[in-house]
């Protein structure tokens, strides 16, 4: 069974087609980009996938289960969590206080009204352990609206980890960062389990071919070519609509 | 060379740690403890007629603090709470002057039936942000004080009297004394307070929080966000009408006033000049509300004109608000 697995989908905004007949299938395990130029649909297939915006037809299943759409909070319990290409962070809270929420969504102290956040240790301990997957366990106590750029993108796929998914969706995550952000955010995912399935949206194609096993091109909501890097970089209606010359 | 260049930066935070408490939350509570120990001990000291502000400060105080559960934490600015003080006021009303029941049950079947008609009222309101649900809240609540002025079997607009305060005669003294009164209330507000400390403290707490901060992400992270958005409305609702049941126990009435959208405004005033997202923030925008209101009273009639000034001024001045300010010189002594 598919990890993700997308059947004939289709979104259409009025008489704009975003997406149109695209089927996608992604083994548990696998890292898979989703690239393509801008307008291609690619945040839109992302924001169908989690919840966000109603496809117009078509089908999406999370391991073998039907995606209920409008509850994002459902597809991320299901096991499918994102990270955000602009960051969605809790700017005025710390970095521990982020993870803490983070982690406690999926755990039933969720609901305590009347007992302190501070008395569920194991909900912090999983917090602290999200920070030094992604080396934060250093800025655990500062204000998120106090972190570098490169920290913030890390902290985002933190929180996305803290859902223990098994398909972690992220929106370009090394947009905005600088040389050496960048490669430290490729070392971290490359770090990450084997067994998690990772969907990867990014228009840097270093950071892609760093993580990527399978490519999936997508041009005007359509999948122009799907295959490994190799297949790819040498397919010419990629390089023709995407690629250019410098990556063929 | 000073003991603090001497210490490296690591020691320095090996000695913060082994403090008891953070210095910020240590002044904190030393605020707290000045605050507790004056409200206990004012009524030997001050005249009858403080006393009194001092009692309208603190049932302001429960009021506003179910104001800044909604707005402060949860990001969801209301015009419409008044209506939850109203029906606080009239369900005591209706339970212990129009249907004879005891103060003990007529007070929880009153709170139980409030976050009852809440719940569903926050399920339509929250279902809008910003203006709308400014809006929609403040509709709620003209609806309702509305049908509290036609309505023949509480007194229209004439109100309902004869509401009795709680009996003490077991503790051998009455609540009709001003001072037993004053420490009756007090109790109240305390506890309410310490309820309200405990909801934002709780996991519960830090969810409204983050919703305030980032609805979206907090959807993504998995919380069904509608659901957190109601309880906060209900509970806001409760605090809420705790503060019309000590009204009306005050006044011994409750008429369609309790409900009307000033109170609403005024509620939402005394959040900000205290302070919003900080628990004891609206004990202090009441208090200073209602001195200020009281002493510009006392100079002019035209007191509402000055009172929109000195509200212009708090604000300017005072980002986030008394306590904030406060905690941002604590911060900068740090």
């Amino acid at each position: 069974m598919s990890a993700l697995e997308i059947r004939n989908l289709r979104k259409a905004f009025g008489g704009l087609q975003v997406i149109s007949d695209l089927d996608l299938k992604v083994p548990p395990g696998q890292r898979h980009a989703v690239i393509g130029p801008n307008g291609a649909g690619k945040t839109t297939l992302f924001n169908i996938i989690t919840g966000w915006q109603p496809p117009t037809s078509g089908e999406i299943l999370i391991q073998g289960v039907p995606v209920q759409q409008g509850r994002p909070d459902l597809v991320t319990r299901g096991g499918l969590s994102r990270s955000f290409q602009k960051n969605m962070l809790l700017e005025s809270v710390t970095v521990l206080e982020n993870l803490r929420v983070a982690c406690q969504a999926l755990d039933a102290s969720r609901h305590s009204v009347f007992r302190s956040s501070r008395s569920f240790s194991d909900v912090i301990r999983k917090a602290r352990r999200a920070a030094e997957q992604m080396h934060l366990d250093t800025v655990l106590d500062r204000k998120v609206n106090e972190l570098s750029y490169g920290q913030k993108r890390q902290l985002e796929v933190a929180i996305a980890l803290c859902a223990e998914p098994k398909i972690l969706l992220m929106d370009e995550p090394a947009a905005g960062t600088s040389p050496d952000e960048r490669n430290s955010l490729i070392k971290l995912i490359n770090g990450l389990s084997p067994e998690l399935t990772i969907l990867l949206v990014e228009h840097d194609m270093d950071v892609v071919f760093a993580i990527c096993d399978i490519i999936t091109v997508l041009s005007y909501g359509r999948v122009l070519a799907t295959g490994t890097k190799d297949q790819i970089q040498s397919n010419p209606q990629v390089i023709e609509a995407y690629l250019g010359r410098r990556h063929a | 060379m000073s003991a603090d260049v001497a210490l490296s930066s690591e020691q320095r935070i090996g000695v913060l740690k082994r403090l008891p408490l953070p210095a910020s939350r240590r002044a904190y509570a030393a605020l707290f403890a000045l605050f507790a120990v004056s409200l206990c001990a004012l009524p030997s000291f001050v005249s009858g007629y403080v006393m009194t502000l001092a009692v309208e400060a603190m049932i302001a105080g429960v009021f506003a603090s179910g104001i800044n559960l909604l707005t402060g934490y949860t990001g969801l600015v209301s015009l419409g709470q008044a209506m939850f003080l109203g029906f606080g006021g009239y369900g005591i009303a209706i339970g212990t002057a129009l249907l004879g029941w005891p103060l003990w049950i007529s007070a929880p079947v009153t709170l139980v039936v409030v976050a009852a008609i809440a719940a569903p009222i926050g399920a339509i309101c929250t279902r809008t942000r910003g203006v709308e649900f400014l809006l929609i809240t403040l509709a709620f609540s003209q609806m309702f004080y509305g049908a509290a002025i036609k309505l023949r079997w509480t007194n229209g607009s004439d109100g309902m009297t004869g509401i009795p305060r709680p009996d003490l005669s077991l503790l051998g003294v009455s609540a009709d004394n001003p001072t037993v009164f004053y420490y009756y209330v007090l109790a109240v507000a305390v506890l309410s307070l310490l309820m309200l400390w405990r909801i934002v403290t709780s996991p519960f707490g830090s969810v409204l929080v983050g919703i305030r901060e980032n609805e979206r992400r907090m959807m993504s992270m998995g919380y069904s966000v509608a659901n957190y958005k109601i309880g906060s409305f209900a509970l806001a609702a409760v605090i809420c009408a705790v503060a019309g049941i000590l009204q009306s126990q005050y006044t011994y009435f409750v008429n369609p006033d309790a409900m009307s959208w000033q109170m609403s405004g005024e509620g939402v005033l005394m959040v900000i000049i205290g302070g919003a997202n900080v628990v004891l923030g609206p004990f202090v925008g009441a208090t200073v509300f209602v001195v200020v209101k009281q002493a510009l009273s006392m100079i002019t009639e035209e007191y509402n004109l000055f009172f929109g000034i000195f509200f212009m001024l708090v604000v300017a001045l005072f980002r986030g608000g008394v306590l904030g300010f406060i905690s941002t010189l604590i911060g900068k002594r740090q």
